[in-house]
């Protein structure tokens, strides 16, 4: 204690409702300019949550898909040979998969070197491939029919095929009630059935197949697989992987490529972060802007309110009281400004994701990062001015306004 | 008059600002008020009568000499020991009245209170009895710009006693009032004296200095006369009018 006499019971004291209260008096006699200033930071809280929501509910929603596709599936195609030439998988490569053991089932096509048309006659470009199939492709693949049946057992000898959807658009062929025929070559095959698209094979879509014996048949042609589709349990993916080329190829595992079909559909998630980062520098922008404004209004307001920090003075504030009372201010701007701007997000959020068909997700860490970035906005800007109005002379403070 | 109930001491109290050359705008003033005086400081405006108020007040430090206020030297005191003073023993009173326009006049009044860390509730029943002691018990949840001038500088008195300070410090208190209701605030002030409080109310006004008991004259920062009077009571001042 300085200066004999003082008594401790002088301190200048401020209960903690007090401080709140005390801090909130100059938003509740100004609201209009408060809901104004904090729109600015509002906007920018906004931009970025409303840039997170929506490309965590359209990841998501990629996500889901990839789920329901499963990402057990590998595919083996044939690579180049070390000369430089096309390689062949060879004709034991689909047996050989099955019997590694995670390995559930496992499927080869070929593809033919002939075209199908609708009837003999027409010689038009179609742009679709003819694929010998076994008869588990659509097993293993777990796609659905869209009418008729795949090819089984007994149909795979006879001259009958299944379309893929888009090969049958394409063929003018909607449905099996008018038995539908196709020619490959001048051979007449009967349409047993069509397939629903394939998420993963588009190829598949665009694709005649055909049971193997009834290739060898009425084709006469040699079957060498040019894809095998292998389907693992969904734990041993990765280890299936790291074998599949040496058991199909054993002589020449180089010349084998296994891939994984939903990888490339996983990628896609990551593919719009070029927007996503522009997005998120313009909602920085937004909330910098945004964060200046409310500075800018808080200097204005200390200089506006110098008799009533003149007043706060006189009847015992201390320079912290006041500087604490506007730091409150300020933050309380922008933190109303982040509520109001994280609502905002994700708003458009659920909108955009509505529109989309997509699930809404809106990150909570992102909303507490935003409400977060706001307060600390506002513990920056606010400061200059606190530190303003707590250092203002009281004697000048108090003197009457001419 | 004792020591003890000496509540306001000047000591030689002098005040520049920084200026070439320098101005002098309290030259040695050496000042005594007893509890329960109610003192006029008059003088002409730039004689140092806002400068003094404000360096008794603690609002402004002295550049040199003593300030005692309730026998306590403050010229070594912090800025916030300054603050814990004010709080507990000096009430303002302003002619702009300061009053928190956002504020009903019952907060208006307890924030005379605020900063000595009670709670809302003690400090709203400080200010009902407040409100009541200059007449306003009909106005506690109106706000100021439904209040008329004198009204608001009741209010304002209020505040400045709510505490129950040392010293009541009125500086220019009806300089924007007119004549009838400078007349009701000088009564309420005389009032408040007689039960107890201590005042010094800065004035260039005549009929105010006339309604206080002993008349402090300030001329170029210094002390030009001291005296004292029987007070001209309100009722004589109406009489005459």
């Amino acid at each position: 204690m300085t200066g004999s006499g003082y008594k401790s019971a002088w301190r200048s004291r401020l209960t903690a409702p007090d401080v709140v209260g005390v801090g909130l008096y100059g938003i509740r006699g100004r609201r209009g300019r408060a809901i104004l200033t904090a729109i600015g930071i509002s906007i920018g809280i906004a931009a970025i949550v409303a840039v997170f929501g929506i490309s965590s509910s359209s990841k998501a929603d990629l996500l889901a898909q990839i789920d329901a596709l499963g990402t057990n599936l590998l595919v083996v195609t044939a690579g180049d040979t070390l000369g430089g030439d096309d390689s062949k998988i060879p004709v034991a490569a689909p047996d050989m998969a099955r019997r590694i053991s995670p390995v559930r089932s496992a499927s080869a096509v070929a593809m033919l070197d002939t075209e199908v048309q609708r009837n003999k006659y027409d010689e038009s470009p179609n742009g679709l491939d003819v694929y010998a199939s076994e008869s588990n492709l659509l097993e293993t693949l777990e796609g659905t029919m869209t009418t008729g049946r795949f090819l089984d057992e007994e149909t795979s000898t006879l001259p009958t095929v299944v379309l893929g959807s888009v090969a049958a658009q394409r063929l003018g062929i909607t449905g099996l009630a008018d038995l539908p025929t196709v020619y490959i070559g001048d051979q007449e095959f009967a349409v047993v059935g069509i397939l629903d698209p394939l998420t993963l094979h588009p190829d598949l879509d665009r694709s005649v197949l055909i049971g193997e014996a009834a290739t060898t048949t009425y084709l006469g042609a040699d079957l060498y697989p040019t894809r095998v589709y292998v389907r693992t349990t969904p734990e041993h993916v990765d280890a299936v992987r790291s074998v599949l080329g040496r058991t199909v190829n054993p002589g020449a595992p180089n010349e084998v490529e296994v891939t994984r079909p939903s990888d490339a559909l996983a990628a896609r998630a990551q593919v719009d972060e070029g927007l996503q980062n522009l997005l998120l520098g313009l909602g920085g922008v937004a909330l910098l802007v945004g964060g200046v404004g409310v500075a800018n209004v808080m200097v204005i307001s200390v200089i506006e309110r110098r008799q009533e920090i003149g007043l706060r003075r006189a009847i015992g504030a201390t320079r912290r009281h006041i500087g604490v009372q506007f730091l409150i201010e300020s933050v309380t701007l922008t933190t109303l400004g982040g509520l109001i701007g994280a609502g905002l997000g994700s708003l458009i959020t659920y909108v955009y994701a509505q529109q989309q068909g997509w699930t809404i997700v809106v990150p909570v860490t992102i909303l507490g990062a935003a409400i977060a970035a706001a307060l600390t906005m506002g513990a920056v800007a606010g400061l200059y001015p606190a530190v303003r109005a707590s250092r203002m002379d009281p004697a000048e403070a108090v003197r009457p306004s001419t | 008059m004792t020591a003890d109930s000496v509540v306001l001491r000047l000591d030689n109290v002098v005040k520049e600002f920084p200026g070439s050359p320098p101005v002098r705008a309290l030259d040695g003033v050496d000042l005594s008020i007893g509890a329960g005086e109610m003192t006029a400081l008059i003088g002409p405006s730039g004689s140092g009568k806002s400068t003094l108020m404000n360096v008794i007040g603690t609002l402004d430090r002295p550049t040199s000499g003593e300030v005692r206020i309730d026998g306590v030297p403050t010229v070594t005191l912090s800025d916030a020991q300054l603050a814990g003073l004010r709080a507990a023993r000096i009430g303002f009173v302003f002619q702009q009245f300061h009053l928190l326009e956002g504020a009903t006049v019952l907060d208006n009044v307890a924030s005379g209170l605020l900063y000595r860390g009670q709670g809302r509730a003690k400090r709203r029943a400080a200010a009902t009895r407040a409100l009541d002691s200059v007449g306003l018990s009909h106005r506690l949840h109106y706000r100021p710009p439904q209040l008329s001038g004198g009204e608001r500088q009741r209010v304002a008195i209020a505040r400045a006693i709510v505490g129950e300070p040392a010293i009541v410090l009125a500086d220019e208190p009806t300089g924007n009032l007119d004549t009838g209701t400078s007349e009701s605030i000088i009564g309420l002030m005389e009032e408040l004296n007689v039960a107890g409080t201590t005042l010094l109310v800065i004035t260039h006004d005549q009929d105010v200095a006339g309604g206080c008991r002993r008349q402090v004259t300030i001329r170029d920062g210094r002390l030009v006369s001291d005296t004292a009077s029987e007070p001209r009571r309100l009722t004589e001042v109406g009489a005459a009018l």
